[in-house]
């Protein structure tokens, strides 16, 4: 007995000096005050502020974007496969153009014999005429060994050129996709943390109220028991609303992804054939240029001895084989034909893209940062709400934030916190 | 015995009753805020600093054109200190006296409400008072406006210039350290994240990137921040301060220690 007398004494002493702190005291002068940013970092809306702010720090540190719709690695792998192809065609190329300058010039070097020998020309005219048909043979095989690998080096440099552009096209296309995606699931994510914290707004009189009873310790149990099944029912009806949001926010997301998906697809597709198209025409247009240079290269000047009907009988034959040498060759570049750019517009437009791109960025910053503001804006106002009720509940004159040092008054941080953390239990 | 515990339990209420109150003084009431958002919407301020504003619109104009031919930096600098110099004369003179008399107004409020210090409204989450109202009136009246026949009274709330701090040799070597490390880093991580296959990549370079900064800033930062709080503590209970808030808040009256603090620090 004496035992309990002696707790009932220490109780009613802590419950009175201990619990409560006395804000009139000479240490405290009625004045309290709040490190709001500890607050913050516990409320239950901190991770959202604090995801926006990591967005933002990784938008500034131009860290890329954290979802690509359409495989960038298997377009990349693409990519580079049709580069092999088309080096191999090259090589192809190289190998069936030597083959058949050798067939075409030991074609017309019989063509040339069998017209002398039908002319009756021998010795030294048939001779003669035969050196200058192989010099101007080997000139021809000069001239078109000359253009072809001048052909070989421009295709090569448009691949490579080529190449660079449209992987820089795709990238700035995931990119764009990627900055869409981001956006609306932020977007989403901002609907779900209005809705969180409007519910628990709505909510936050009739929690606080059961509460208040619930800290009565003569309740009754059967009381209790309601009063907990009440504020219970609460919580499951804010976590319900919000879990069916967020799973229709998550198909939502998952439909946009699909569509953007799409969307990039389709548009990475019809540049990337936009820029065969182009390539095409411009390796065309230099195979016809180095085509009628080779043409340009006249027939052989014949010997005196040589009967001027014979001369232009070989100069026919010349003008045939060179002929059908070209048309051959033509087929064999033909086959270089790949998909790829138009140099100079895909260049110029990848630079205005990168404008673009840069733009597009610092607008999503802005956006970020309006919806921090808002957000941040948010949950101070409910601390400063939550810190005024306590603040007039205690008795307090005055209560500061963004306090430097404190050699007095009343810190009400924690008091704050848990108020924060118990209304969105 | 139930009686002797009766008489002990009051007995133990009393005592702590007694102890809380024990050391009972004066509430800090004599605090005053404004909303200087408010103040500055006033037409005439308003009017104020459209005028500043179109001169500095016509001044940038002027500085566009004779930057063009500056020969070298140096004369570039030169050209832009010139013009700054410009715009400031030119904001003291338009809102210089808008000041000057917002501040007499201020200075007479609080003297008639006996306050020892006037805050920044966006400071004070409960209580105070709030003079902002009687400020207005006061500026806004056609009379000239008497400067106070006394300063404002000692003030338990005292403030620390940061800038002035900033300036102390080792905050300045700190932060010049931190800067430069995080300059580096940010160059160094954005090349990385630039090579990244994929968004888990970005995201696990993003975070070692925090990470480094972070662990960079309590090693140069902290050990000066906790030193700050810890001499500032120490100035404003010597001088009977209870509470010290940032230069920046403070509008009118207050006791300044950022000296003391400053010398503290350099120790």
């Amino acid at each position: 007995m004496r035992s309990r007398s002696r707790l009932l004494v220490v109780a009613a002493f802590l419950a009175t000096a201990g619990c409560a702190p006395n804000v009139h005291s000479s240490a405290i002068r009625g004045a309290g005050y709040v490190r709001v940013d500890d607050v913050v970092k516990h409320h239950p809306l901190y991770p959202q502020l604090s995801q926006l702010d990591d967005a933002i720090a990784a938008i500034n540190l131009q860290s890329a974007a954290p979802h690509v719709p359409l495989g960038a690695a298997q377009i990349a792998a693409q990519t580079a496969e049709l580069n092999r192809e088309l080096r191999a065609a090259q090589i192809r190329a190289n190998a069936i153009l030597a083959q058949k300058q050798r067939d075409y010039e030991k074609r017309e070097n019989e063509a040339v014999n069998a017209a002398l020998a039908a002319a009756g020309i021998h010795g030294s005219g048939a001779a003669a005429a035969q050196q200058m048909s192989g010099a101007s043979q080997q000139q021809m095989q000069q001239a078109a060994a000359a253009a072809n690998a001048d052909l070989m080096a421009y295709q090569q440099s448009v691949i490579a050129q080529n190449s660079a552009a449209s992987s820089a096209i795709q990238k700035q296309l995931q990119d764009q996709a990627s900055q869409k995606y981001r956006a609306k699931a932020e977007q989403l994510q901002q609907n779900e943390t209005d809705l969180s914290l409007r519910l628990t707004q709505q909510d936050a009189t009739q929690r606080l109220a059961i509460k208040m009873r619930l800290s009565n310790l003569a309740l009754d149990p059967a009381a209790r028991k309601q009063a907990e099944d009440q504020l219970n029912a609460i919580n499951q009806k804010e976590a319900t609303e919000v879990d069916t949001q967020r799973n229709a926010d998550a198909a939502t997301l998952r439909a946009y992804q699909a569509e953007l998906s799409r969307q990039t697809g389709d548009a990475i597709r019809s540049q990337v054939g936009a820029i065969s198209a182009q390539t095409r025409s411009k390796l065309e247009e230099h195979r016809d240029e180095v085509g009628s240079q080779l043409r340009s290269l006249g027939p052989p000047s014949m010997p005196a001895n040589v009967p001027p009907n014979v001369q232009s009988q070989i100069a026919q034959i010349h003008r045939q084989y060179v002929g059908e040498f070209q048309s051959e060759a033509a087929k064999t570049v033909s086959e270089y034909n790949a998909t790829k750019t138009d140099l100079d517009r895909q260049f110029a437009a990848l630079h205005g893209a990168d404008v673009g791109a840069t733009g597009a960025a610092a607008k999503e910053l802005d956006a970020l940062q309006k919806r921090r503001g808002e957000l941040y804006a948010q949950i101070v106002a409910q601390v400063k709400r939550d810190a005024s009720r306590i603040a007039k509940d205690q008795g307090f004159d005055i209560v500061f934030i963004n306090v430097l040092s404190a050699a007095g008054g009343e810190d009400l941080t924690n008091q704050i916190i848990k108020d924060v953390e118990s209304q969105h239990e | 015995m139930k009686i002797r515990s009766a008489i002990l339990f009051a007995g133990a209420l009393l005592l702590a009753v007694w102890t809380g109150r024990g050391a009972i003084a004066a509430d800090l009431t004599d605090v005053g805020y404004l909303d200087q958002a408010e103040l500055a919407n006033l037409p005439i301020f308003v009017n104020a600093n459209r005028q500043l504003a179109a001169y500095k619109a016509q001044l940038d104009a002027q500085f566009a054109s004779q930057v063009k031919h500056a020969r070298s930096d140096a004369d570039k600098q030169q050209i832009a200190m010139q013009f700054q110099q410009q715009l400031t004369d030119r904001q003291r003179e338009v809102v210089g006296p808008l000041f000057q008399r917002a501040q007499l107004a201020i200075a007479a409020v609080s003297a008639t409400r006996n306050l020892s210090v006037v805050v920044d409204k966006r400071i004070v989450i409960y209580g105070g008072q709030d003079i902002t109202k009687d400020v207005e009136t006061i500026f806004s009246s056609p009379q000239a406006i008497q400067p106070p026949a006394a300063t404002p009274p000692p003030s338990e709330i005292g403030y620390v210039d940061q800038n002035a701090l900033d300036g102390v040799p080792k905050v300045q070597t700190a932060n010049a350290a931190m800067n430069q490390f995080e300059t580096t880093q940010r160059q160094l991580f954005s090349a990385r994240i630039a090579q990244a296959r994929n968004q888990s990549d970005r995201q696990q370079l993003y975070q070692e990137y925090t990470k480094t900064v972070s662990d960079k800033q309590d090693q140069l930062l902290k050990p000066l921040v906790d030193q700050t709080r810890t001499a500032t503590t120490d100035v404003a209970r010597k001088k009977s301060l209870l509470l010290v808030i940032d230069k920046a808040d403070i509008i009118y009256g207050g006791t300044d220690i950022t000296s003391d603090v400053q010398n503290a620090l350099a120790k």
